[in-house]
């Protein structure tokens, strides 16, 4: 996470992420993808003043699915609060952060990385779901008894 | 075609006070419940233990106690009976303050009081004119994602409350509606159908303000009436007795004069002790109504009276709106119920008005003269419930389906779609 | 609220509104809609203020059902209106335009008995129940008497929704009934068959030993040989409750009745508390997500500060370049 503020080269006064814009391949550094298996995988690409973290969580099955989905869309309708979350996730992820150098700058390192933590959130939600639909067959059933 | 747009609309009006629900096409709506959650909040207060077993069996109770909760007038019932259950009211000012209250206040008005199938219908839901766009995304993230409503409108509920004349005269979308509600007071001109953003006034005196101060006025006369209960008391004193009058020294000499005429009792029975109790009602019946008309005897922080709020946004309305303004003027809200509140209200208007005429005549030196000023107070029987029934007559018009924002929309934008919401043909 | 009740709210309201009421005359006239598409129509005129006319419309049969309608009304119905209501209502024949049911209601001709008025008018608010319900309750009733019916073993097809029928095979000792389980929006079909392996999974707990039994699978079970084809697909699943004659005794026979009658609706408004749940806890979590990036940030006075001109900031020049050093 060494990121230092860089000015546009091709319009004066503009200062735009270069992991974004991937119009000069000198500022940006070689991607690294970390896999645990297929189905959950990181990517990250750097460049000299933003960093970029795709990440795509793990889903066993189809509940799995909609609830990361849901989260995930929820997490991103409100991505201006949290100003490091991309609004659309790179191509092929669930989830992508964006963080400049004024990240960097305004907040301690360490403490942006505790920030994410999505694969335990999903896994109480699915416990939620399921404990619910117990609570409600056993409500139902009761009224024969 | 959709098959949700041949059944009625579901309408839903909420605001800080009482919502009111119903059907399009109808005219009253099905039910009007005190806009309040009781949840019971026992479980959430007890820390986290750390064996896994109490965790599981307190995240259960949790799930459980997520269905055990209370809307409206069985809420209030709730949170008197029972210490488990906790008051939060989701509108504040009228603005969503909790969100969470608020999807389960809706949850409970679809399947508990409407007992409709959400799937079925569209639904028109009621925002105050100086909502925030964000607070209309999260309320179609909640109406498209837990509810699948096919289609939503969020409309205005001044630009409702003018729709609301729709059947008792020529339909006129042009004019100021002066919304009284419980939590907030508004004074919105809408030209055409638009409202004129720019303009809208605020008054920070409402109808709980009125409560508050009828209160006010028991207590300092030492009215017996048991602390608890004293509120809501107040509340229904106010319901019952309180009315506008034309003078308030006048008015205190004919309480005066004939005491047996205008003092009323109140009985009630005191909810710890069972026993009963009365107390008299006197002079809070006209005041509680003035501080509208002279916020000075309430507040010491605004003093403008309600007439002169109203002239104020007219004034700084465009200036070709500005007669047609002054004609419809359109009361809306349960606290514009007084009686004779809006005969009061146009006599201090056209004085305000009047005067302005004559001192730029003056001005002028008598040479020309103006065409009078107009101003027309319009009070209809059903101003309680006016946001709700301009709501149910525009969403029983073919235009209001098409105006909708339908799931598929929703689905394709996203959240967004919600910020905005047509005027339609209808309206006009 | 957890179970569904069985009366509508509304026409309950609006039935002691009016007995409270009667020396007002006033004129009513009320349409609404509750859940599978059960339409109701209300009225009072000026003229008789002391009847009550209310219309009911029932969701569209599915094909396989229409055989089992009399004159609009399922197998039963005509008679369990007549049981539930004898002496205070008359049936109109015709029903009004557009419903399957009219019936007037003379609200003078109620008993003075408080509680007993009050227990008739709860009945009434119930008419979906004793009206849709009929020829399920025929069935049952028919099990816990333990009399042999004619249509043993065959399947039958009762109006669960509109345009969607639940099974019946009916034997001497029990009761299978199957619903074919479709939800619109693809989140609530996940969801819903989820609940309903739930369904499955109680059962089995020690304390619901003598529920009814319950089975879910994902294909048509056997017992559906020989229904039509479009009633064998369901996105959910197919749900399979099998009913015992201790299920349908004495009083408990009209709950028994109202829940199976009533089971999409029940799971699918489930579903949906469970979606609005899911946003209460993601709300908590943005929450403490803000919090964590809150905590981040060096200090609280400095995050006020960016907060309010961050864009002011990227545009600043020396900044940039102190940061560089």
């Amino acid at each position: 996470m060494c990121l230092q503020n860089f000015p546009c080269q091709e319009v004066e006064r503009h200062n735009k992420p270069e992991v974004e814009l991937k119009t000069s391949p000198e500022l940006l550094l070689n991607p690294v993808l970390i896999c645990r298996n297929e189905a959950e995988k990181c990517l990250i690409e750097t460049s000299i003043n933003s960093l970029r973290i795709s990440l795509k969580v793990k889903q066993s099955d189809e509940l799995e699915n909609i609830l990361t989905k849901k989260f995930l869309r929820f997490l991103s309708m409100r991505a201006e609060a949290f100003q490091v979350l991309r609004r659309k996730p790179v191509q092929g992820y669930d989830i992508s952060f964006l963080i400049t150098n004024y990240h960097c700058e305004e907040m301690q390192k360490h403490k942006l990385i505790d920030f994410i933590d999505i694969d335990k959130e999903i896994s109480e939600l699915k416990m939620s779901v399921n404990t619910r639909g117990r609570l409600v067959a056993t409500e139902f059933l009761k009224q024969f008894i | 075609m959709d098959p949700a747009t041949s059944r009625p609309a579901v309408v839903i009006d909420n605001g800080t006070g009482y919502t009111k629900m119903g059907f399009a096409g109808n005219v009253e709506p099905c039910f009007i419940v005190p806009t309040v959650v009781a949840v019971n909040e026992s479980f959430l207060n007890q820390s986290r233990s750390s064996s896994k077993a109490n965790w599981l069996a307190q995240h259960s109770a949790g799930v459980m106690a997520d269905l055990d909760f209370f809307i409206g007038d069985e809420a209030l019932a709730r949170s008197r009976s029972s210490s488990t259950y906790n008051l939060s009211y989701p509108i504040r000012h009228g603005q969503v303050d909790n969100w969470d209250a608020m999807e389960r206040f809706w949850q409970q008005c679809i399947f508990n009081y409407l007992r409709c199938d959400p799937e079925d219908h569209y639904f028109l839901l009621t925002e105050s004119p100086l909502t925030a766009p964000e607070s209309r995304e999260y309320t179609g993230e909640i109406m498209f994602e837990t509810f699948n409503v096919p289609g939503l409108y969020i409309a205005v509920n001044s630009v409702l409350a003018l729709a609301a004349g729709y059947t008792t005269s020529k339909c006129e979308m042009t004019g100021v509606v002066v919304d009284v509600g419980d939590g907030a007071t508004h004074v919105v001109p809408v030209a055409d159908g638009y409202v004129i953003g720019s303009s809208i006034k605020s008054v920070p005196i409402a109808g709980k303000d009125v409560t508050l101060f009828v209160q006010q006025l028991m207590r300092e006369r030492g009215e017996n009436v048991p602390p608890e209960d004293s509120f809501e008391v107040a509340r229904k004193v106010k319901e019952t007795y309180c009315y506008t009058c034309s003078d308030i020294v006048k008015e205190y000499n004919k309480h005066d004069k004939e005491p047996s005429k205008y003092i009323k009792q109140w009985r009630g029975i005191k909810p710890k002790t069972g026993a009963p109790y009365s107390c008299d009602i006197g002079y809070e019946r006209f005041l509680g109504p003035e501080v509208f008309f002279n916020p000075e005897i309430y507040s010491t922080e605004f003093t403008t009276p309600l007439p002169a709020v109203i002239d104020k946004c007219i004034q700084s309305a465009p200036i070709d709106t500005r007669r047609a303004l002054y004609k419809n003027i359109v009361l809306s809200g349960g606290s514009t119920m007084f009686k004779d509140f809006h005969r009061r209200l146009q006599r201090d208007l056209k004085k305000i008005v009047d005067a302005r005429v004559v001192a730029s005549e003056a001005r002028l030196g008598g040479e020309i003269k103006s065409q009078p000023v107009e101003v027309n107070v319009v009070s209809h029987p059903i101003q309680r419930f006016a946001v709700w029934f301009g709501g149910s007559v525009l969403a029983s018009t073919p235009e209001f389906f098409a105006a909708c924002h339908t799931k598929a929309e929703y689905e394709e934008y996203g959240a967004s779609i919600c910020r905005t919401n047509p005027v339609f043909k209808g309206m006009y | 609220m957890i179970l569904l009740q069985s009366h509508s709210r509304f026409l309950l309201q609006t039935l002691l509104n009016r007995l409270h009421n009667l020396d007002k005359t006033i004129e009513l006239d009320y349409h609404w809609v509750e859940f599978d598409d059960v339409r109701y129509h209300i009225q009072v005129s000026m003229k008789n203020p002391h009847h009550v006319l209310l219309s009911v419309s029932l969701p569209t049969p599915p094909p396989e059902t229409v055989s089992a309608f009399y004159g609009g009304l399922p197998f039963g119905a005509l008679e369990a209106i007549k049981i539930a209501y004898s002496g205070i209502v008359q049936i109109l024949d015709p029903p009004r335009d557009g419903f399957n049911l009219t019936l007037r209601l003379n609200l003078s001709k109620l008993p003075p008995d408080e509680e007993y008025r009050h227990a008739i008018l709860v009945k009434i608010a119930s008419v979906r129940e004793v009206v849709l319900g009929a020829p399920l309750r025929v069935i049952l009733k028919g099990l816990g008497s333990r009399t042999a019916a004619s249509n043993l073993d065959r399947l039958v097809a009762l109006v669960h929704r509109p345009k969607e029928s639940l099974f019946l095979i009916p034997q001497a000792e029990k009761v299978t009934v199957v619903f074919p389980m479709r939800f619109k929006d693809s989140i609530d079909i996940v969801l819903a068959t989820s609940f309903l392996q739930e369904f499955v999974e109680a059962r089995r707990t020690a304390g619901l030993s003598n529920a009814p039994l319950c089975l879910w699978s994902p294909t048509p079970p056997l017992e559906l040989k020989g229904a039509p084809a479009e009633a064998l697909s369901a996105n959910a699943g197919f749900v399979t409750i099998v009913i015992f004659p201790r299920h349908v005794e004495g009083k408990k026979l009209d709950r028994t009745v109202w829940s199976l009658s009533t089971f999409h609706a029940y799971v699918s408004y489930h579903v949906k508390c469970s979606e609005g749940f899911m946003h209460t806890r993601m709300r908590r979590r943005v929450e403490s997500l803000i919090q964590a990036l809150d905590r981040a940030k060096p200090d609280s006075e400095n995050s006020k500060k960016t907060g309010h001109n961050a864009s002011f900031k990227r545009l600043s020049l020396k900044e940039g370049r102190t940061s560089r050093k």
